[in-house]
């Protein structure tokens, strides 16, 4: 069981605070115990580290083949794209570019003022009760047109039919007459 | 080390972008590493090396995953420590991935210096008479020099676990190998 302050093993290690490595270097500098234990671990690890590392007795390494290797700018681009942080960044440059693009390419827009575009809508308003009126006259005049051609038909028609009324009449009493004179003369005969 | 860590990150950012050659870099970089990790706790020469092949396959097929490319290093032992796990239950199904039983004959050399030899026969020897899970928290301790932090994450346990292995390893380990002197080297 050791006596000091902290673990032996720990600051054997490297595993201590600073604060802490010193306060065991002081202990272990008076006591006899705390430094054997250590030169056990040193010559524990000595032992252990007297048995060097092997070299690989075979290299690894992957076969740079430009055939399957991706090029350059397929490298550049999974590069782009593994990084979120460049990406977002570059989608940020680009939107910026695009809105400075935008502003400075666009056409100026003609804002109509007021005074211009009451004069536009008297013109409307204008040409809306001229054509307006124009279609009503028209309208209007067909009406009349037809109505007249009616009218003439319809007197045609009465005309005509009075004249034949008149013709029939005529005759008639053409007929009436004649036998009126028949019946008289036969009645004058009759007195005599 | 900040400077490798930081040569690492670009080399990983590469390989993210389809860069071969930068993940083979990479590879050369840590092979080594790989390899006696998982030597040390399969203790087989072959599987170590296919293992290792295995865990750089998979890391350059999740490479994506990896969050905080400065932890890359705890990252990739996880996968190694997945890999040698995962072996070692297909060939030990029912058991635990190391049982070997503690000898009771230990090391003694009569605190006499022993030659560079004998010092590997006797860590080796030491090294398997720990149970898998000590002899991996020796393995990334003192041979691969993580902190318990990144311990706890490559074994995914607390690190007081981490920590209660690696002790109670290192009790076993001070007897037997701490009157060992080699000759010329300790």
């Amino acid at each position: 069981m050791s006596c000091s302050p902290f673990d032996l093993r720990d600051y054997f290690f490297g595993e201590l605070a600073e604060e802490d490595r010193q306060q065991v270097d002081l202990h272990s500098r008076s006591c006899l115990t705390c430094r054997e234990e250590l030169n056990r671990l040193r010559s524990t690890q000595a032992a252990l580290l007297a048995v060097a590392d092997e070299e690989i007795p075979q290299r690894i390494g992957f076969v740079s083949d430009r055939v399957y290797e991706p090029s350059r700018l397929l490298r550049w681009w999974r590069g782009f794209w593994g990084s979120a942080p460049r990406l977002g960044f570059a989608s940020a440059a680009m939107l910026s570019v695009a809105i400075i693009v935008a502003a400075v390419h666009r056409p100026a827009v003609v804002i109509p003022t007021a005074p211009a575009a009451s004069v536009d809508v008297a013109k409307l308003q204008a040409d809306f009760s001229r054509q307006l009126n124009e279609a009503v006259q028209k309208a209007v005049a067909e009406s009349d047109a037809r109505h007249e051609q009616l009218l003439a038909a319809a007197a045609r028609r009465f005309d005509s039919e009075r004249r034949a009324d008149i013709e029939r009449v005529s005759q008639n009493f053409a007929i009436l007459d004649k036998y009126v004179r028949r019946d008289m003369r036969a009645a004058i005969q009759e007195a005599r | 080390m900040i400077f490798r860590a930081v040569e690492d990150a670009d080399l990983i950012q590469k390989a993210r972008q389809g860069d071969v050659e930068g993940f083979n870099l990479l590879i050369s970089r840590w092979e080594k590493r790989v390899f006696n990790y998982l030597l040390r706790i399969l203790r087989n020469r072959e599987d170590a090396l296919d293992l290792s092949q295995d865990v750089f396959l998979k890391a350059h097929q999740n490479l994506r995953k990896l969050e905080d490319n400065t932890r890359f290093a705890a990252w990739l032992f996880r996968i190694a420590h997945n890999e040698a796990y995962s072996l070692l239950r297909k060939r030990r199904p029912e058991t635990e991935p190391e049982t070997e039983e503690r000898s009771e004959q230990a090391i003694t050399m009569g605190g006499s210096a022993v030659f560079p030899i004998e010092l590997s026969i006797a860590v080796s020897s030491a090294l398997g008479r720990l149970t898998a899970e000590q002899r991996e928290a020796v393995v990334l301790k003192i041979y691969q020099g993580f902190k318990f932090e990144e311990m706890a994450e490559i074994l995914s346990c607390p690190v007081s676990t981490v920590k209660s292995r690696l002790y109670a390893a290192l009790e076993l380990l001070k007897a037997d190998l701490s009157p060992l002197k080699v000759r010329g080297a300790v």
